[in-house]
């Protein structure tokens, strides 16, 4: 349909191609949205919330944290505000896609929307020779690997009463890979370490809101920052 | 038990900052490439926002802990070393989770 590629394969190879690309991140999707789902439920949501969640916001980090704030009753600012701050990264994906998505209205928006870490780093990492259809096809089979996972661990959560202290943990790891992956495309470490200390700083200064804080003066740090050559548009507004 | 028409807002609201901030760069894309801050905030900020975000819910899981800070700093660190080396983010968080639980409830530590 919007296949820029005259000489693609056959049906049968797009369909193995498209399974091949998705395989890595189903690993991953299944086993994380269980844990997503089961936590979700074990804190006191209904089991079908946790499926809906997956497919209506599709954002590991933020849904992680979407359990401990729906938990403690947060206000609904409060938490679309914690997202805004989760999932800024997203911003800057974009950037680089531009010219690669799919043309087709309703296939690009769809895209656009399943645009995770994991969907973004097959997107920017598939051969040359994928097509439009099989980039929809990759979005489309990770949200599914993420939303079967929350549904059989809301299932579980819903049956089983597990006292283990410390299984929300998965998120602190979750947020621990994300840093080492961004800090992996980064020819520099220094956002890793300002931002350290200014969460130090922030922590003196004001505990209680110390990555509110922190937040603002990475923003500041960020935007005095010369550390990496910026490629096009730097000059413009020097 | 939750509410879910409260959890049915929070998913929405949640849904929307989500969906906006993917978009953005598609409805604005050039006045961002213009944008000198936007280009340095973007090589500046994902990794600085994701280290905070790591501090933050580290110093929060240490502050529940009677045992804190050692249990969550050895599972940190294992998890980002193992992540560093593998690159197979299920078994960094897997390991690191694992380890993390086995000292908060045999009390290793």
């Amino acid at each position: 349909m919007t296949c820029p590629n005259p000489a693609a394969p056959a049906t049968d190879g797009h369909r193995l191609s498209v399974l091949a690309l998705s395989a890595p991140v189903a690993m991953g999707y299944i086993p994380l949205g269980a844990v997503f789902g089961f936590l979700f439920v074990q804190a006191g949501a209904a089991w079908w919330l946790a499926i809906l969640a997956s497919l209506v916001v599709f954002a590991g980090a933020a849904q992680y944290m979407m359990i401990s704030m729906v938990a403690a009753g947060s206000s609904i600012g409060s938490i679309a505000l914690a997202t805004l701050i989760i999932n800024l990264r997203h911003v800057f994906y974009g950037l680089s896609l531009l010219n690669k998505l799919p043309p087709g209205r309703l296939q690009r928006w769809y895209v656009i929307f399943g645009l995770t870490d994991e969907t973004y780093s097959v997107l920017t990492t598939m051969p040359a020779t994928t097509t439009h259809r099989q980039m929809t096809w990759i979005a489309l089979l990770n949200q599914a690997w993420w939303v079967l996972g929350s549904a059989v661990g809301a299932v579980i959560g819903a049956q089983a009463q597990i006292g283990l202290a410390g299984l929300d943990f998965a998120l602190v790891a979750l947020f621990a890979v994300l840093t080492v992956e961004q800090w992996r495309t980064r020819k520099s470490a220094a956002p890793f370490w300002i931002a350290l200390a200014a969460y130090g700083v922030a922590c003196l200064l004001a505990a209680r809101h110390a990555l509110a804080i922190a937040i603002a003066l990475s923003f500041a740090a960020g935007l005095l920052w010369r550390g990496e050559p910026v490629a096009a548009g730097e000059k413009a507004n020097d | 038990m939750i509410e879910s028409g409260y959890v049915i807002w929070v998913i929405a609201a949640m849904g929307l900052v989500t969906f906006a901030l993917r978009a953005l760069p598609f409805v604005a894309a050039q006045w961002l490439q213009n944008q000198s801050a936007v280009q340095r905030l973007g090589q500046f900020l994902p990794l600085a926002i994701m280290t905070l975000l790591l501090a933050h819910s580290v110093a929060g899981a240490a502050r529940e802990d009677a045992a804190g800070p050692w249990p969550e700093a050895i599972a940190v660190t294992l998890t980002m070393a193992l992540q560093w080396r593998s690159r197979n983010a299920l078994l960094s968080i897997a390991a690191g989770t694992g380890a993390y639980l086995i000292m908060r409830n045999f009390s290793l530590l």
